[in-house]
């Protein structure tokens, strides 16, 4: 029975994670709008063109009919006309009058199967007077079409593709939460009752999440590179990450110190129980009181917002159960070689 | 209510024992001392006489860090072994544990005058900047800074007193990281208080700074009975 259900979860985590890995990076990204050129726009009539990535729009050459491109500025809205299409760009001209509410106009571009598009501040008009827009060229509001986009992760601006990390870097850092919190109530244990079998597990239980708090910290840099141009930032939640990664090789180096010193469990438990309140001040307090560039920390939108979206909800909570999985099966690998080296060592 | 008495004389007899033992073996203050004025004279000869405040800031903090090393670093093991183990099965460990964190404190508030002292005698005010900015609260800073950093050091110097082969070593390896959040903090404090950055700003960074300083203190007398008696 036993064998049956360990069976169960094993098996069960890594068919999670391969359906996480193979559907993460097969999923499509849906389409979105990166950058527009030219980015300043004189008074005249310009012809501007835009950028996307995502699944292709379009065939090369033909402009379909009901493909709308509107420039917003302020709460008004610009005529254009769309002259060329290819799979990854669109051209359109567009008649810049000499009165706009604001500088800056936002684009949006009305797809039939796409949806709408948008890139804000797409282009400048430097010379623009503020003033209405005239009424020749303004336009009313048009229908948002409503697309079929089938199985896609939403676009997000800046982070685009990366999007799919999502499915690595939290649920690791989960993984080491849930590991370490697994460490910390050993390490109480072992206070209480002083046995060797709790020391056990909280080392295996510390080993296993300091493999995953370095994952976490390794696919947080590459995400950092893409997204804010820097493989490491000076951030509450960084630091903190860094410090508790650090605090935790510390635990090892202590445990390797004291060599088979007949109070090395003690001692342990009583760094531990002091790591993991450090974990918690560093990583789920002190982020919320300052300023965070990190996604849930500080008003930002966290992954919360992804999360609301469908398509990413039924991978991310399986890779949240996979990683899980297979952080366990991982801390008792461990725990069973911590064991049979104790019985050696006692024999 | 008498075992609290109790406590709070042992801790009230510990930190008088230290602070005899301080002045009879006048070298260990005199060492930090040293040390002390001698890494700010470092820092003066190194940084050629003209330090913007980011840099004044740095070198404040690199000096206080392993002053307050040299200082705390050995508190839990430098009782003759006789004494120590007379102490070890007669005192509360939580009283011992209060009189020693008492004894640091005070330490750290005189490193830090004399840190902040040398610094201002040597280096004198940062370079570059348009106003004095907050003197107040630059001193508050550092002094806030190192208590801070002084609670941290107490509890890993009383594991590292633990192990016996290079405690020292040990204690420098694991206290560093643990500082960091610290050190972090207070030296944007200072780095503020320099540049005179509206009190806004600065407001949360001491109270940052108390928080994990009482933090560290509570969890290092609940857990130090374990160790004490190991």
């Amino acid at each position: 029975m036993k064998g049956t259900l360990n069976w169960i979860w094993k098996g069960g985590g890594i068919l999670l994670l391969a359906y996480v890995i193979l559907w993460g990076f097969s999923t499509p990204l849906q389409p979105g709008l990166v950058s527009c050129s030219p980015s300043q726009l004189g008074l005249d009539e310009e012809t501007i063109t835009l950028t996307a990535v995502g699944q292709p729009f379009a065939r090369d050459g033909e402009v379909p009919e009901d493909f709308n491109l509107v420039l917003r500025s302020g709460k008004q809205l610009l005529r254009t006309e769309v002259t060329a299409v290819s799979p990854h760009t669109l051209e359109a001209r567009v008649n810049v009058p000499p009165t706009l509410p604001t500088r800056g106009l936002d684009a949006f571009l009305l797809t039939p199967t796409a949806g709408t598009l948008f890139l804000g501040n797409a282009c400048f008009v430097e010379d623009a007077a503020k003033g209405d827009i005239p009424a020749a060229m303004a336009l009313s509001k048009p229908d948002d079409p409503t697309p079929a986009l089938g199985f896609s992760f939403p676009f997000q601006p800046n982070i685009m593709e990366s999007i799919r990390n999502l499915l690595w870097h939290v649920p690791m850092w989960f993984a080491m939460f849930f590991i370490m919190g697994l460490g910390f109530v050993a390490s109480l244990a072992q206070l209480r009752t002083d046995s060797a079998g709790w020391d056990h597990r909280a080392e295996a239980a510390v080993h296993t999440g300091l493999i995953f708090g370095l994952l976490g910290l390794a696919t947080g840099s590459l995400w950092a590179r893409w997204t804010w141009g820097a493989w490491w930032v000076s951030d509450p939640q960084l630091n903190g990450a860094l410090v508790t990664v650090l605090l935790y090789s510390g635990y090892l180096i202590l445990r390797a110190a004291m060599g088979d010193d007949d109070r090395v469990g003690r001692l342990a438990a009583v760094y531990n129980v002091f790591a993991f309140v450090m974990l918690v001040i560093l990583l789920m307090v002190l982020p919320r009181y300052t300023e965070s560039l990190h996604p849930g920390k500080d008003g930002n939108p966290g992954f919360n917002s992804y999360d609301l979206d469908n398509s990413l909800r039924a991978v991310f909570y399986p890779a949240v159960i996979g990683w899980g999985a297979l952080c366990y099966w991982m801390y008792t690998l461990r725990l069973r070689m911590n064991r049979l080296a104790y019985r050696l060592l006692t024999q | 209510m008498a075992h609290f008495a109790d406590t709070f004389r042992t801790a009230g007899t510990i930190a008088g024992l230290e602070w005899r033992l301080e002045w009879r073996q006048g070298h260990q203050l005199a060492a930090v001392g040293l040390f002390a004025i001698a890494s700010v004279y470092v820092a003066f000869q190194a940084s050629d006489q003209r330090t913007g405040p980011a840099a004044w800031t740095a070198m404040l903090w690199l000096v206080h860090l392993f002053s307050g090393f040299t200082a705390i670093g050995r508190l839990f093991d430098r009782e003759r072994s006789d004494i120590r183990r007379y102490l070890q099965w007669t005192a509360d460990p939580l009283g011992l544990m209060l009189g020693k964190l008492f004894h640091a404190l005070l330490t750290t508030t005189a490193l830090t005058a004399v840190v902040l002292g040398a610094f201002i005698l040597f280096l004198g005010w940062p370079q570059g900047l348009d106003s004095p900015g907050k003197p107040g609260l630059l001193v508050l800073g550092a002094w806030l800074g190192g208590l801070s950093m002084t609670t941290t050091l107490v509890f890993v110097s009383a594991v590292a007193s633990q192990v016996k082969a290079g405690s020292g070593a040990l204690g420098a390896v694991l206290g560093l990281p643990l500082l960091l959040p610290q050190l972090i903090l207070a030296s944007r404090l200072t780095r503020g208080a320099l540049n005179d950055q509206p009190w806004s700003m600065l407001v949360e960074y001491p109270l940052f700074l108390g928080a994990l300083g009482a933090g560290t203190s509570a969890i290092a007398c609940i857990l130090f009975p374990y160790i004490w008696r190991a």
